[in-house]
């Protein structure tokens, strides 16, 4: 078959690729690995290259003006090789694979600060320190014996295991540190384990993980376990994610040859570089941690422990399982103490991962009294009601709009990010960004921002359409549609003009709708009405902030008293740092997982009209909304 | 022993939409009923469905011999078919169809259109509903020429959809016209619609749905249910979905075979099906193409709605 020489100008790399070939893959096969979220679609936009010579076939695409076209900048996953190229690569379409974690701030606040005290300080890993008497010829026990006998009092009569390796070396490090030692402990799936015994006493250095491994976002956090403080938190986008943006598209390439193990590898990468960046900034010694907790999606912790999720998309929907043994951290290609474990916070079916059981122990759902709803809005909106008695949970596919992505001038909550906009009457925009550097696009809550305040100033019709006869210079006709013009090129950082057009309005307001309708769809199936919920907690990859009121005047969130609202953050990272610092917190997710009834929306009668009802701002039931004033 | 019937009550009532100035001929009113079709002892049905005969600003191209041959020459000429419509075949509203504006009919001026709609309207004197050619782009063109031109007559024009209802809302609004909100076939849409163009300023009250129907055989169960839908919606106070009805049964009927390809008679019984199925949907005002199951259908009205 013919081949042709695909060069890579500013790369300094060219590969022979077949007729047919498209960009992406020829890019790949090169080993220059580019921004494709949507995985080669050609939804997201990101993959943009420049053709300077040479012939090729390409579908146009909204992401690209006709200035650019006739440049020659096209999607490298929607263009096809028909002879030989000299292509460009801008930089911001390659997947940067240098250090990507941000330090984050932590956020716990409110009922999450208050749960975090309610458990009991004893930890995943609890480091004992025994002076035993030396044998003798009248006491003449076994070492092991000797400890286990030093050690059964202080565990409570939980059964005491270790492993072979431990043992070998037991004698010398007991007669060389004067049989004075500290037993590493580990508590394991409701019994204790012996990791490892350090000569003398240890016991003021103890340190441990926990993880929110989510589809897009990967956050891990350095606990004192002696302290129990937050020596730091970082955050990183999920390497997966050139891979493609939502988890079914990560199933169907891990079936890839060498799919899985790319997969695995990448947020082994991202888990080892959080670790790394965490305990050199903190000057520890990765031997003396010895646990991570981690907590996220069904499909997020098959490719983190390489088990095949194909099945995880397959009617009727199956994990290979969905509570997790604790491991050897090693074993699992996580790089702390040899010695150390990871532990994994279960989940209850495929679209009820441990992130949210996490969630859920975060925000005390599973203990409360009242009717509580818990909301994260992430890849999918996970909706769980209940109290202490009940819980059901479902899943709505939300996209990942409101992270960011799929949106022609979308980003993630880190810097640079517009977060809060404001619009006067005049249709001039405000705005705030995270960290306040220069505007770089857009995160989930300054488009709930945005699209409230361009209702309220009428940029916006209530079916989301772009209005056309504001007179505004910052509403302009784009080459399929209209556009808003958030902030012009000058102010931004990147350049060029950022704005929201009329598909980026509809695609979040086809995510608000799910998330809208599966809470009343959830709501329907119990016979409960919204007014009932008497707290209600939203989680979510927005940063640390997300405007309640302005949620609701979009209509993605239920108009009832805001008191009732609470905006927790990262919850599943809460869950996963409370299970570190107390493992009594960690048995409450073993029984929370097997309290939580899971509704599935799809084939939920009602489900559809609701969420046809939602395609409105707020809802075209507007008596539903009440406080909403347009 | 006798057996007591269950009888429902409903909050809102539909709203009451009058067309025409009732100068030469008397206006219509449209809706106001209480109750779902014919069901005098649950609610009130004060204005009786009402027949409104389509006609179109040129000679029909693509229409079934059958209705051709039932008006005769008159179709030659828009008004005088108009005037045969009233005086031979007693219609009380004309529809007009401005199909000559259609792009595919080459566009002809709207000048010579708005002289076809004045002369109908002083010659007959009847309500008008008047209907853009079905092209966007020419209809937000030429609708406010027409608006205009009619201005004071009090018309129902048509149609406003989700992606154009702006032009047409104002010219509406600004020559006091009622406005024919049109949506597929869908209770959201059909919501939407009613929302959006109210929120342009334009009375609610004014407002006449489209639903969006089909012919019999072609999935009227669908049509029917939808219809059904919006208005107990309605009735259990909905004040955006309580619009009357408008509904395009000669246009729906005439383009299938069934109607075109088996004889008059035929053709005629299945205008005539289509129309009293969609009454009892809910239908307040229907647009016929055939004389004679125009005819048909006034009489069953008249006949139902004896109590």
């Amino acid at each position: 078959m013919q081949e042709f020489k695909i060069t890579f100008t500013d790369h300094d790399k060219s590969v022979a690729v077949p007729h047919g070939t498209d960009l992406l893959s020829a890019a790949t096969k090169a080993g220059i690995i580019l921004n494709a979220s949507c995985g080669g679609e050609g939804t997201c936009g990101k993959c943009l290259v420049n053709i300077t010579s040479g012939k090729i076939k390409t579908d146009s695409s909204r992401f690209i003006n006709i200035p650019g076209r006739e440049k020659g900048i096209v999607l490298a996953c929607q263009t096809i090789v028909e002879s030989d190229l000299v292509v460009e690569i801008p930089k911001e379409s390659v997947a940067t694979h240098e250090h990507m974690s941000h330090w984050a701030e932590d956020f716990a606040k409110g009922v999450i600060l208050q749960r975090e005290g309610l458990f009991k300080p004893v930890p995943i890993i609890n480091k004992i320190y025994l002076e035993l008497s030396k044998p003798t010829v009248d006491d003449n026990t076994s070492d092991m014996d000797r400890i286990i006998d030093a050690l059964k009092i202080r565990v409570n009569g939980l059964r005491l295991s270790t492993r072979l390796a431990n043992l070998k070396h037991l004698s010398e490090v007991l007669r060389e540190s004067d049989f004075k030692v500290t037993a590493v402990i580990a508590y394991k799936e409701g019994a204790m384990e012996i990791l490892s015994f350090e000569p003398g006493d240890t016991t003021a250095i103890s340190f441990a993980f926990a993880f929110d491994i989510g589809t897009t976002t990967v956050v891990g956090q350095l606990i004192d376990l002696v302290s129990g403080a937050i020596l730091g938190t970082r955050i990183a986008f999920n390497k997966q994610s050139v891979y493609g943006a939502d988890v079914i598209t990560r199933i169907v390439f891990a079936d890839e040859p060498g799919g899985m193990e790319k997969l695995n590898s990448a947020i082994l990468d991202n888990i080892n570089e959080i670790i790394e960046d965490l305990i050199n900034l903190c000057k520890i010694n990765a031997g003396n941690v010895y646990a991570v907790v981690a907590s996220g999606n069904m499909t997020m912790m098959h490719l983190l422990l390489k088990i095949d999720p194909a099945e995880i998309r397959k009617a009727p929907y199956v994990p290979t399982l969905s509570a997790f043994p604790t491991m050897n951290a090693r074993e699992v290609g996580i790089n702390i103490s040899p010695k150390g474990i990871a532990t994994f916070i279960p989940g209850v079916s495929t679209y009820i991962g441990g992130d949210i059981v996490s969630g859920i122990l975060a925000c005390g759902l599973a203990e409360n009294e009242e009717l509580t709803l818990l909301i994260d809005i992430g890849t999918n909106g996970e909706i769980v009601l209940g109290n202490r008695e009940w819980m059901m949970g479902s899943a709505a596919s939300a996209g990942p709009a409101f992270e960011g992505s799929g949106l022609s001038c979308g980003m993630k909550a880190v810097s640079g990010a517009i977060q809060k906009v404001a619009i006067d009457p005049n249709m001039d925009v405000r705005f705030e960004t995270i960290a306040g550097s220069p505007p770089k696009g857009i995160c989930g809550s300054g488009y709930i921002d945005l699209l409230c305040q361009m209702l309220k100033r009428g940029a916006i019709s209530k079916d989301g359409k772009i209005n056309r006869d504001t007179g505004s210079r910052r509403i302009r006709k784009s080459e399929n549609n209209y556009e808003f013009v958030v902030a012009f090129a000058p102010e931004t950082g990147i350049g060029r003009d950022i704005v929201i057009q009329d598909d980026d309005i509809e695609n979040i307001k086809r995510s608000k709708a799910a998330i809208y309708s599966a809470i009343i769809a959830i709501l329907n199936k119990v016979g409960k009405n919204i007014s009932e919920v008497k707290k209600i907690y939203i989680a979510g990859g927005f940063g640390n902030y997300l405007n309640i009121e302005n949620s609701i005047f979009i209509g993605l969130l239920p108009d009832v008293g805001r008191n009732v609202y609470e905006f927790i953050g990262n919850s599943s990272l809460a869950g996963a740092r409370m299970s570190v610092r107390s493992r009594d917190a960690l048995d409450v997710t073993n029984e929370i997982y097997r309290n939580i009834t899971y509704l599935d929306l799809s084939s939920e009668a009602g489900y559809m009209d609701e969420y046809m009802a939602a395609l409105f701002f707020p809802h075209t039931d507007i008596g539903r909304f009440p406080s909403v004033r347009l | 022993m006798t057996v007591e019937l269950i009888k429902e009550k409903y909050s809102g009532p539909i709203n009451t939409v009058e067309i025409g100035k009732g100068a030469l001929c008397p206006s219509i009113k449209i809706g106001g009923q209480s109750t779902f079709p014919f069901l005098f002892d649950e609610g009130e049905m004060p204005n009786p469905p009402v027949v409104a005969y389509e006609i179109l600003d040129c000679p029909p191209e693509d229409w079934s011999e059958h209705i051709i041959n039932a008006y005769g020459n008159v179709v030659k000429d828009p008004v005088k078919w108009a005037k045969a419509c009233v005086e031979d075949f007693g219609a009380r509203a004309l529809c007009v169809r401005l199909a000559s504006m259609h792009p595919d009919y080459g566009s002809r001026p709207i000048d010579e259109a708005l002289v076809v709609l004045r002369a109908i309207a002083s010659k007959t004197g009847v309500p008008l509903i008047v209907l853009g050619s079905g092209d966007e782009e020419r209809d937000n063109d030429i609708m406010p020429k027409v608006s205009q031109a009619l201005k004071g007559e009090n018309c129902l024009l048509g149609v406003a959809s989700q992606n154009n209802y702006k032009t047409l809302t104002a010219t509406c609004l600004a020559d006091g016209h009622s406005i024919i909100a049109d949506s597929p076939i869908d209770v959201n849409i059909a919501k939407q619609v009613n929302i959006l163009i109210s929120d342009m300023g334009f009375d609610a009250k004014r407002i006449v749905m489209h639903p969006t129907t089909t012919s019999l055989g072609y999935g009227m169960e669908y049509v029917y249910s939808i219809m059904e839908r919006s208005r107990l919606a309605a009735f259990v106070g909905d004040k955006m979905l309580a619009m009357p009805f408008i509904v395009f049964v000669g246009a729906e009927t005439w383009k299938t075979k069934e109607a075109k390809e088996f004889g008059s008679v035929q053709g005629i019984n299945w205008e005539v099906v289509t129309s009293t199925s969609l009454l009892q949907a809910g239908a307040d005002l229907i647009v016929m193409r055939h004389p004679d199951a125009a005819r048909s259908v006034r009489r069953y009205i008249d006949w139902i709605m004896t109590k």
